[in-house]
């Protein structure tokens, strides 16, 4: 049952007694489970930087990808809104030189628009086991704490159920001149979280936030997926 | 992928033959292990037997002790194999180091399973405790099942067996069953049911549930056609996947009223992401209990409530209601409430109205729903006028009549006559039956009281006198608007979730 594509990410991260994927890691596994993640080029030399440029489209955003690195923003290792060649070549070396010490490289992303964000996550509970999260992402997960469980694996209605479940589901209502957010799609995300879960005991965690609407569609734009230490079995 | 039988994993062996639960809640012989012979001895099995048989349990008793004689006119077996017949259920009172003994000598007389009272197991935290408990769970794995330890047994009145101290529990059964590890809840919970009107098929409180709990309860319970309701507070689970199974599957056949005690502190655990961090047991818990389709109430008296509304109600939603009483601020606060667990209130047509507000004295009425009577002495037969006009709105699926027959007292007062003969109670109780016989539609009597001091007991007397009264006819009651409009909204949930 297992992805392949999803374990074989897994395993070499495991091999190399990794505890976490980098974001570009992460992405790649929940895009091998259709879940939306945003378009991106990991980028270790300066050299494919022009190539990954073209090919990702401007404005885009430049972060500083390691398994090792956690707040990147702290780190002052996000560049958002790049809109130039110039800029984009003094944001790597920024980055770079910021990352000193670490194993990785720079993740040329496209910039999703949007205001609306979300999150989405995955945990294993000492009684439960794998459950699915679904609430408010960005600043307001924290402050709000606005967020719904549901027990993996998932059908369709416990994915729409645990969306109404929170405070502010109006929030993927047709709001203020933005559109209703595909419930459709986010309904396969958290469905697939869920199977990631069930499917993939090596997993232990996953943090989705934000998840943006651009317009009506959810993208994952920054991710992280925590494994199970080997002590744990 | 609801929960089959066979996904209920149990900690016996597979080729072990099923459960004999009817042995084990209908026993026709009982071996009550641990009696005492001594004058006022008041140990657990000598309670037990004294409560049994003053319950008029029916089977045949048999008392043992190693020191022989005779209690209550019988004679103690010194040992359970002395017994001269198969026994069907035993309970068990000894001092936790002979337990897994005393159960294995009735597993070997034929029991179909035993409830172990004594303590002194895994609840002691100590290494024998825990040695004694995983003894005990090897004597059950040999093919017998057990409740506790630690526990105040099984209380199921079609039988007569109750649980400690209860030797005058109801043995009038019902439609609603209750788990619990706590005895005192449980056996607080009988008592409760028994002046609140609920009626009991099955109660256990499986104490340290070292061998049967949760999970494999939950399962029989669902198939078990003497119960409608199941109830059940809960502290710690053994296995979450198998009791998530458990409650989707008899939620999907019954309401399963869920109490969850402990939700308070999310306990030491390595935290890694935002995600785990955000869960802790109180989230994740109510996400699980929803998911699974299970009524979740907070405080025992909720618990109680629900199972009154489950087991007196009909199996349906009740949308739109309407509600009759007196009182200042009923029509704004009982709409808020109402509105508040998303259960309509709607204005009564004009011509309902008018003919409503014939019944009811004026000034100072109001027809428009709710209907505020404005004086609490309306009589009874207008009162029901009043519910059989406002049952004509084709919306209307359920009334409240809220009755504040405290107001009763003055009037007692002036006329020098007791609060309780003065009061048309019976004649009001009557007119409700009445009402819901004719209408098709369920009324919930509220008997509120203020008035609750040591110089009031004649009104305390009057509320349970009545409360009786409605109980008989099958109307149930609550104390108060709110306790009965958050128990439609749990009705509500069930039928109108999933679980339709």
């Amino acid at each position: 049952m297992k992805n392949d594509k999803a374990m074989r990410i897994i395993e070499k991260a495991l091999r190399q007694g990794r505890k976490t994927l980098s974001e570009y890691e992460s992405k790649q596994v929940l895009a091998a489970y259709d879940i939306p993640v945003t378009r991106e080029i990991l980028v270790r030399d300066k050299t494919s930087l022009d190539k990954a440029i073209k090919k990702i489209g401007f404005p885009l955003v430049m972060k500083g990808c390691s398994a090792d690195i956690a707040h990147k923003t702290e780190k002052g290792l996000i560049h958002v809104d790049i809109r130039t060649a110039t800029e984009a070549k003094k944001a790597f070396r920024e980055i770079m030189t910021g990352m000193e010490g670490f194993e990785g490289g720079v993740l040329i992303q496209e910039m999703i628009k949007g205001r609306r964000e979300l999150v989405m996550g995955l945990t294993r509970d000492p009684q439960f086991g794998p459950c699915v999260m679904f609430g408010l992402g960005g600043i307001f997960t924290e402050i709000l704490r606005d967020i719904s469980f549901r027990h993996a694996p998932l059908d369709v209605r416990d994915a729409q159920e645990m969306m109404q479940e929170i405070r502010g589901h109006k929030i993927l209502d047709a709001v203020r001149g933005m559109e209703a957010a595909d419930t459709k799609r986010l309904t396969g995300m958290l469905i697939s979280i869920g199977r990631i879960g069930v499917e993939m005991p090596e997993v232990s965690e996953i943090d989705l936030n934000p998840v943006i609407l651009s317009g009506s569609n959810p993208v994952v734009v920054d991710a992280l997926v925590i494994l199970k230490q080997s002590s744990e079995g | 992928m609801s929960g089959r039988p066979g996904r209920i994993k149990s900690n016996r062996k597979t080729d072990y033959p099923p459960t004999d639960y009817e042995r084990i809640f209908h026993p026709r012989t009982l071996a009550i292990v641990g009696v005492s012979a001594e004058e006022g001895g008041v140990g657990f099995g000598t309670g037990m037997l004294k409560s049994i048989m003053a319950m008029g349990f029916e089977g045949k008793i048999y008392p043992v002790n190693p020191k022989g004689g005779n209690i209550s006119g019988m004679e103690i077996f010194k040992r359970v194999e002395d017994i001269p017949e198969k026994i069907d259920f035993a309970v068990i009172a000894v001092t936790a180091r002979h337990v897994s003994e005393a159960v294995e000598a009735c597993r070997k007389k034929g029991a179909a399973g035993a409830e172990i009272l004594s303590s002194g197991f895994g609840e002691l935290g100590t290494e024998e405790g825990k040695a004694l408990e995983k003894q005990l769970q090897e004597t059950a794995a040999r093919g017998i099942r057990v409740i506790g330890p630690n526990c105040f047994g099984i209380y199921c009145p079609a039988s007569g067996l109750t649980m400690l101290p209860g030797p005058d529990l109801s043995r009038i059964s019902g439609p609603v069953a209750f788990l619990a590890q706590s005895g005192g809840m449980a056996i607080d919970l009988a008592h409760a049911g028994n002046y609140l009107g609920i009626r009991f098929s099955k109660m256990v409180s499986f104490g340290n549930g070292a061998d049967l709990r949760e999970s494999e309860l939950l399962h029989y319970l669902a198939a078990d056609p003497e119960t409608q309701v199941i109830s059940m507070y809960i502290e710690g689970i053994k296995d979450g996947e198998d009791f998530f199974l458990a409650i989707k599957e008899a939620a999907s056949r019954k309401p399963v009223i869920v109490f969850k005690g402990g939700l308070s502190i999310a306990g030491q655990r390595s935290v890694a992401s935002h995600t785990a961090s955000m869960g802790g047991s109180r989230v994740i818990w109510q996400s699980i209990l929803k998911q699974a389709g299970a009524v979740v109430v907070h405080d025992s008296e909720e618990l109680a409530q629900a199972n009154l509304a489950f087991s007196l109600l009909p199996k349906k939603t009740f949308k739109s209601i309407s509600i009759i009483g007196g009182g200042g601020a009923i029509g704004v606060t009982a709409c808020d409430t109402a509105e508040s667990y998303g259960i309509e209130v709607p204005p009564l047509p004009a011509r309902l109205q008018e003919r409503i507000g014939n019944h009811l004295p004026k000034p100072g009425s109001s027809a428009i729903n709710p209907v505020d009577v404005a004086n609490p002495y309306v009589s009874p037969q207008n009162l029901k006028e009043v519910l059989l006009i406002a049952a004509e709105d084709q919306r209307i699926e359920l009334q409240i009549l809220d009755s504040l027959l405290y107001h009763y007292k003055p009037l007692a007062k002036m006329f020098g006559k007791p609060i309780a003969e003065i009061t048309p109670y019976k004649e009001l109780a009557r007119a409700v039956r009445d009402v819901v016989d004719q209408t098709g539609k369920p009324v919930i009597a509220v008997l509120p009281n203020p008035r609750r001091g040591s110089d009031d007991m004649d009104i305390t007397e009057l509320i349970a006198l009545t409360r009786q009264e409605y109980i008989h006819l099958g109307i149930p009651v609550f104390d108060e608007l709110h306790d009965a409009i958050r128990a439609i909204a749990h009705i509500n949930t069930y039928y109108g979730g999933r679980n339709k």
